[in-house]
């Protein structure tokens, strides 16, 4: 049995249906429909599903979906993602060493927690090289790991300094020797616990999470890393996560190269695709034209397969599903009005709806 | 199309709007010979010893001295390379977390600028060298300011990146569309009722002006600049596009490649140099365009200064607390200003800030600075 198991339900161990899962039952209203199909894959995957995904997963229940996808290995890649992105890991300062790539398979298949993966990112040579020199490495290390404000806590900069250059010092109460010291101790402080489940919580709700129950979530990770998938399940079958989903999320420029590839490609876009298209979206503090480009750029690029006017028999179908597959939604009776009768002109391709589409604002929330 | 090509027809537009908008200024701008300002952060952690005092390094910089105001003492902030970049905008020394991806609390003097000024997006501008965390200079948290207020920014590095270009010219350009579709696909969007779009930065009028923009500039020769300074080196390039494509009021550039010098003193002085350079190609492109020449103010100043001595990597790092560190030089050039001017007292980096928005007409009520003395001539 994989070690990782224990962030699954027992239930889906056996294969059966998952009796154990009160709150499951309690809401047969949990199946899958389009829209929550679609911000499941994006907060958990990074990216929305593929068609056959769709097919897989339409109308059954979410918890079923969350074990499959939890402590899988695409949701760590998708977590590492997150994290090198958070500590601004990224570009020329993306980390190659095996020892980082390896973390997803190495913590879908247990052998890593998330706060070990952390601590193999931060003495990974990419994070001194971005946080060179002792002023910038502490005062990073203090933000990041344990949301200590440096200027307010002027004496823990100056011993973590020390450590540093190698004299010895008392940093956050523990006796520190070395630069390695310092990501140690801070990682295993509970600020550490406290500041990741909350800066968590918060990348797949998009709120800040409730203080009750954020230290007592802070409280479990702190004793055993492990729990954090089982901390994400419950956050996933939360109510605060069904407003979430009712209210829908802007997407980020990282989730927007991801999505436009695999609804239009129905393929992920590798690594190096992903990070120029992102890269460059990210440079603009209103991403809107620059994205609007792209798509047009890409529904323009003989990639996409799309159908032959004359062989859409029922455009009103079609149309629908472009809906659906886009917008997580079916076209009110308006919406599918307007966009038959366009259809119908000589002029409107099947790629002008799709430019619809993808270039509207509503695309832009998931 | 070719840049001028587009400037003439595609921007006809745009420009009698900027024409009418000026026109309908107060009397308080219609007074000041100054109608542009560009403001270049020039950032990354530079000291004066390798700017004013070597002056080789930097004859551009020496040279808008000489025609205009030196001043030799510019206390700054300590605040990590975002925090003290961003504190020159807002007029306020606060701390921010290094790696902080999030908007500051005080507004920028971008938003006093468009609000104060009633400015259109396409009027401010700030062109940056460093990626994701610097659009969030572009506007803040604060409630009456914020994203209506914002500035368009572009990062001369993501967008001008060869190797996004690359996947551009592998893909091909977007089809042209005839009038007809266009009018379908505008219906057709228009019918959409899903989203409530809110206050955003850009209008539908100048989003789809930034949308030709980045398709003119994307075929242009930005891409192609190499070197260690490469990516500052865009920034200070797509500002120039910028200005003679927009004859915006207020650009920003933040450049941040002297940054090098953690582990690289030699990198760090070639970075200056070449820095340097480029607002001197800045600089011939304000001269050679009548519309900006006797109207453009250009402020040069970096956010902090570095470490006296060289750590053990032959580097210069930030945190001594020393002189060079805290007071750095910065130069003023424009047409309203004093010539051949040295100011020796003690000023601030965050009175930039007032500064500008005075120059442009308008106030920073929030600045926790004064515009900078004996500017004027
Ligand atoms: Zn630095």
């Amino acid at each position: 049995m994989a070690p990782s198991s224990s962030w699954t339900s027992s239930a889906t161990q056996a294969g059966q249906a998952p009796l154990d899962d009160g709150r499951t039952q309690a809401s047969p209203a949990r199946a899958l429909d389009a829209a929550t199909l679609r911000s499941v894959f994006c907060d958990l995957l990074g990216r929305p599903p593929f068609a056959a995904e769709r097919e897989r997963w339409l109308g059954q229940a979410r918890h079923t979906l969350l074990d499959a996808l939890l402590g899988s290995e695409p949701f760590w890649s998708q977590w590492l993602e997150e994290q090198l992105y958070y500590f601004f890991l990224i570009d020329n300062f993306r980390p190659e060493s095996e020892r980082v790539l390896a973390i997803p398979a190495d913590l879908a298949a247990g052998k890593l927690d998330p706060r070990e993966a952390t601590h193999r990112i931060a003495l990974s040579p990419s994070f001194d090289q971005r946080n060179p020199g002792a002023d910038t490495f502490v005062t990073v290390v203090l933000e990041q790991f344990t949301g200590i404000t440096v200027q307010k806590n002027v004496r823990e900069l100056e011993v973590g300094k020390a450590i540093y250059d190698g004299a010895g010092g008392t940093f956050l109460g523990k006796v520190g020797k070395r630069q390695a010291d310092i990501v140690d101790i801070a990682l295993h402080h509970k600020a550490f616990a406290e500041t990741f489940v909350a800066r968590e919580y918060e990348r797949l709700l998009g709120e800040s999470a409730p203080a009750k129950e954020r230290a007592e979530w802070a409280r479990r990770f702190h004793q055993t890393p492990r729990e954090y998938g089982a901390i994400v399940r419950e956050w996933l079958l939360s109510e605060a996560w069904d407003r979430r989903a009712a209210r829908k999320r802007p997407v980020s420029n990282r989730l927007f190269a991801r999505a436009l590839y695999v609804d239009l490609l129905d393929r992920a876009p590798d690594e190096a695709e992903a990070r120029r298209l992102r890269t460059a979206l990210d440079g603009m503090s209103d991403a809107g034209p620059l994205r609007s480009v792209f798509a047009r750029v890409l529904i323009d690029s003989g990639m996409v397969a799309l159908p032959d006017k004359k062989s859409i028999r029922d455009p009103r179908a079609w149309i629908a599903q472009r809906f659906e597959a886009l917008l997580g939604r079916a076209p009110s009776a308006q919406e599918l009005e307007a966009f038959a009768a366009a259809f119908a002109d000589e002029a409107c391709r099947p790629a002008t709806v799709l430019y619809a589409l993808v270039t509207h604002a509503e695309y832009q929330l998931y | 199309m070719s840049f001028e090509a587009l400037n003439r027809r595609t921007f006809l537009g745009a420009t009698a709007a900027t024409l009418a908008l000026s026109a309908g200024l107060g009397a308080q701008s219609a007074e000041r010979k100054t109608k542009h300002v560009v403001l270049i952060g020039f950032a990354g952690g530079v000291r004066t010893r390798e700017t004013f005092g070597s002056p080789s390094n930097v004859p551009n910089l020496v040279s808008l001295a000489k025609e205009g105001v030196l001043y030799k003492r510019v206390k700054s902030s300590n605040l990590g390379h975002y925090g003290a970049a961003l504190s020159l905008f807002t007029g306020v020394a606060e701390p921010r977390g290094i790696r902080e991806n999030g908007r500051g609390e005080e507004p920028t003097l971008f938003e006093y600028a468009r609000k104060g000024l009633g400015l259109a997006a396409k009027d401010v501008w700030i062109a940056t060298s460093g990626g994701a965390q610097q659009t969030n200079y572009s506007y803040s948290t604060h409630a009456d300011y914020g994203e209506r207020y914002g500035a368009n920014t572009v990062d001369g590095d993501g967008l001008f990146n060869a190797e996004f270009k690359s996947i551009l010219e592998t893909l091909g350009r977007p089809k042209k569309l005839d009038e007809r579709e266009a009018e379908l696909l505008a219906k057709m969007r228009a019918s959409i009722g899903g989203a409530d779009p809110k206050a955003a930065l850009n209008n539908a009028e100048s989003a789809a002006q930034v949308e030709r923009f980045i398709l003119d500039e994307l075929t242009g020769g930005t891409a192609s600049l190499r070197g260690p300074n490469a990516a500052d080196a865009k920034a200070i390039r797509v500002a120039r596009n910028l200005l003679v494509l927009f004859k915006p009021r207020l650009v920003a550039i933040v450049l941040q490649s002297a940054d090098i010098a953690h582990g690289n003193f030699n990198g760090y002085a070639d970075v200056v140099r070449q820095n340097d350079a480029a607002i001197g190609d800045l600089m011939k492109a304000i001269r050679a365009d009548p519309a900006l020449r006797d109207s453009t103010a250009v402020i040069a100043c970096p956010e902090f200064g570095r470490d006296r001595d060289l750590n053990s990597r032959r580097g210069l790092d930030h945190g001594d607390g020393s002189e060079d560190l805290e007071f750095v030089s910065a130069v003023a050039w424009g047409p309203e200003f004093a010539r051949d001017r040295v100011i020796e007292d003690d000023v601030r980096a965050v009175d930039l800030c007032p500064t500008v928005c005075q120059l442009l007409g308008t106030t920073a009520p929030r600045a926790k600075a004064k515009a900078l003395p004996r500017l004027y001539a």
